[in-house]
């Protein structure tokens, strides 16, 4: 009896620890979204898409209102001109859906869903591209899907364009063009009015971060795994390398001016002068590796790094303050008001809001 | 210990991965590499299971059987003493399949990690695996055959989701089970008895683990059966009268 009892119970152990790294709907699985309209932050992060005061970092509603087992959150959402938030599921129904910010459910403290959009096969990662009446929002089944947001307020059938491999970063547009990166290594163009690709461009690693426009030269430009910092036509899609970096650029360089900041997962941070084509000065080292993109604000740019720590530099690359956080932070800051909002993985809280001198304002931690 | 047990594996799945091109491929052949790697231990449970099927013909067996026909404990203890007189290990069938969990847990999360379905994911794989071409390698392309095999398999037939791959785990792990389990003439031999429980309740965990978690694990579940049912048919040690519902019964 007593080794059939040893028998269950190693069945038994042996099933729960499988489950246990099923993993998927929890806190910390991967690095969360981050977005905010100004006047409250919000949080895409496991099961629940939370709304947070810019004031006071409180709570104020959280979707869903219960945990759902098919939902799960880590996708930027995107706040439409009309306020609605948008964010994709990495859960199971694959759902894209609007949030009603302004019309929340009394019983369940939850907005209401504007819309839910059900057309794609694989789950959200990227947050979508708002223009004009048009969503696009790009889904790791390698689909581009152009939904019609009419009045805001309801949805059509999606116009679905196929580009191939895992999409997980947000489109970019100058208008003509919608721009799009995939981890199957490469830079697509698809025409903003047709939805004909017009380019379809392959490099020597993945790109998991958007690609930047900038206004100075006209030019594309996209970090990929291949630690490179890669310039495109974006006309033609003729390419070329234009900086070897030292690891993997991992996310979307930030463009200031003429000058491209982006760090590598090394823990570099680069200052790219797009103009000259060369560095402004010698990659400075914080003290970690780089996943999340370089803030940029008015008299300071801010790089968080997987060691948790935040740091201030000006653009000469010398460092004006620095804020260890705590955690490990992937996710790109963002800057709300006066604040500039961190989403640190590992930590008892799940966001920090810093004031313009690195020191904490206040910390977020959702109530259960 | 574990991570690094963790990364051989991925490591392991990557080579192969980076030289037959496709994923599906690389868990079958890693799972050959298993087989091969785990075969003492096969050796043993094959070993072990001609050892109790020998035992049933033997007349101090047979003789404490009908001696203790009535008294359970005092045949059980009576049985254990004939196995450690002859050397005989009842459980030893059973090992192998139990040794399979560690493997399996560490497969799975191999699976899940090499196959990195969010950026963390991503961004550990890059750190655990040790070629030089890793950045053209990933991510890796998870599509083999119908299945996407970082997640649940399921057919759509008529509307329906039929988990396939989940029905083919259970049946092929029932059928090793049976074709490796001892015949028992003996009412409660516990050996036996554990065999029997096994084969009944290993498709039922296994068939769940193929409904509920990645179709990769499933891949593995699958080639491991059938290379066992294979291994122990060219041997001549398989006992098809055991798919037979009522053989043991009978006996």
């Amino acid at each position: 009896m007593r080794k059939k009892l040893i028998f269950v119970t190693t069945i038994l152990l042996g099933a729960f620890l499988l489950s246990a790294c099923a993993g998927g709907t929890v806190h910390g699985s991967t690095w969360p979204g981050l977005a905010t309209d100004g006047n409250m932050v919000y949080l895409a992060d496991g099961a629940f898409v939370y709304a947070v005061s810019l004031e006071e970092g409180r709570e104020l509603w959280r979707y869903p209102g219960s945990r759902n087992s098919k939902l799960v959150f880590y996708a930027t959402p995107a706040v439409t001109p009309d306020g609605l938030i948008i964010v994709g599921s990495a859960g199971t129904d694959h759902s894209l859906i609007a949030l009603d910010p302004n019309d929340i459910n009394p019983e369940t403290n939850a907005p209401v869903e504007a819309w839910k959009f059900t057309g794609a096969t694989d789950y959200w990662v990227a947050a979508p591209l708002v223009v004009n009446d048009n969503l696009f929002a790009v889904n790791s089944d390698g689909n581009l899907y152009i939904l019609d947001l009419q009045d805001g307020r309801s949805v059509k059938d999606a116009t679905v364009v196929t580009l191939g491999g895992r999409l997980w970063s947000r489109p970019i547009t100058d208008g003509e063009r919608v721009y799009v990166t995939s981890l199957d290594h490469s830079v697509i163009a698809v025409d903003a009015n047709t939805y004909e690709i017009l380019w379809h461009e392959n490099l020597d690693g993945a790109v998991p971060g958007s690609a930047v426009l900038s206004e100075e030269d006209g030019m594309l430009y996209v970090g990929s795994l291949a630690s490179k910092l890669e310039q495109f036509d974006p006309v033609t899609g003729n390419h070329q390398p234009v900086l070897e970096a030292e690891n993997w650029v991992w996310n979307t360089p930030s463009l200031d001016g003429d000058t491209l900041y982006f760090g590598d997962v090394d823990g570099n941070c680069y200052s790219f002068n797009t103009s000259t084509g060369s560095l402004n000065w010698k990659p400075i080292k914080p003290d970690g590796p780089i996943t999340a993109s370089p803030l940029i604000q008015n008299d300071h740019i801010l790089l968080a790094t997987e060691s948790g720590s935040v740091f201030a530099i000006d653009r000469d690359g010398k460092v004006l303050w620095t804020e260890e956080v705590g955690g490990k932070i992937y996710t790109t800051p963002i800057a709300a008001g006066d604040l500039t909002i961190v989403a640190p993985l590992e930590t008892d809280f799940y966001l920090a809001a810093l004031d313009s001198n690195g020191r904490q304002v206040w910390t977020f931690t959702p109530e259960n | 210990m574990w991570d690094l047990f963790i990364s051989i594996f991925v490591n392991v799945l990557v080579w192969i991965y980076d030289v037959v091109g496709n994923f599906g491929l690389a868990i079958i052949l890693f799972t050959i590499l298993i087989r091969i790697v785990t075969w003492p231990l096969n050796a043993q449970q094959m070993k072990g299971a001609a050892a109790m099927q020998a035992l049933q013909s033997d007349k101090d067996w047979q003789a404490i059987q009908k001696k203790y026909a009535k008294d359970k404990e005092k045949l059980a203890q009576e049985q254990m003493r004939v196995y450690k007189e002859k050397g005989i290990n009842p459980f030893s069938s059973c090992l192998p399949t139990l040794i399979q969990f560690p493997i399996i847990i560490a497969l799975y999360q191999s699976i899940i990690q090499a196959l990195a379905s969010t950026p963390l994911d991503l961004l550990k794989l890059s750190r655990s695996i040790s070629l030089p071409n890793v950045s053209e390698l990933i991510p890796l392309n998870s599509k083999f055959l119908w299945m996407d095999l970082g997640r649940p398999e399921s057919v759509a037939i008529f509307g329906f989701a039929l988990p396939t791959l989940a029905v083919i785990v259970a049946i092929t792990t029932y059928i090793q089970a049976k074709l490796t389990m001892p015949v028992s003439a003996t009412p409660g031999d516990q050996g036996a008895a554990m065999s029997n429980m096994m084969s009944i309740y290993m498709p039922l965990l296994l068939g769940y683990f193929a409904l509920t978690f990645a179709s990769g694990l499933s891949v593995y579940f699958i080639t491991s059966n059938v290379l066992g049912i294979i291994q122990y048919a060219m041997q001549g040690k398989a006992n098809w009268r055991n798919l037979i519902p009522g053989v043991l019964k009978k006996k």
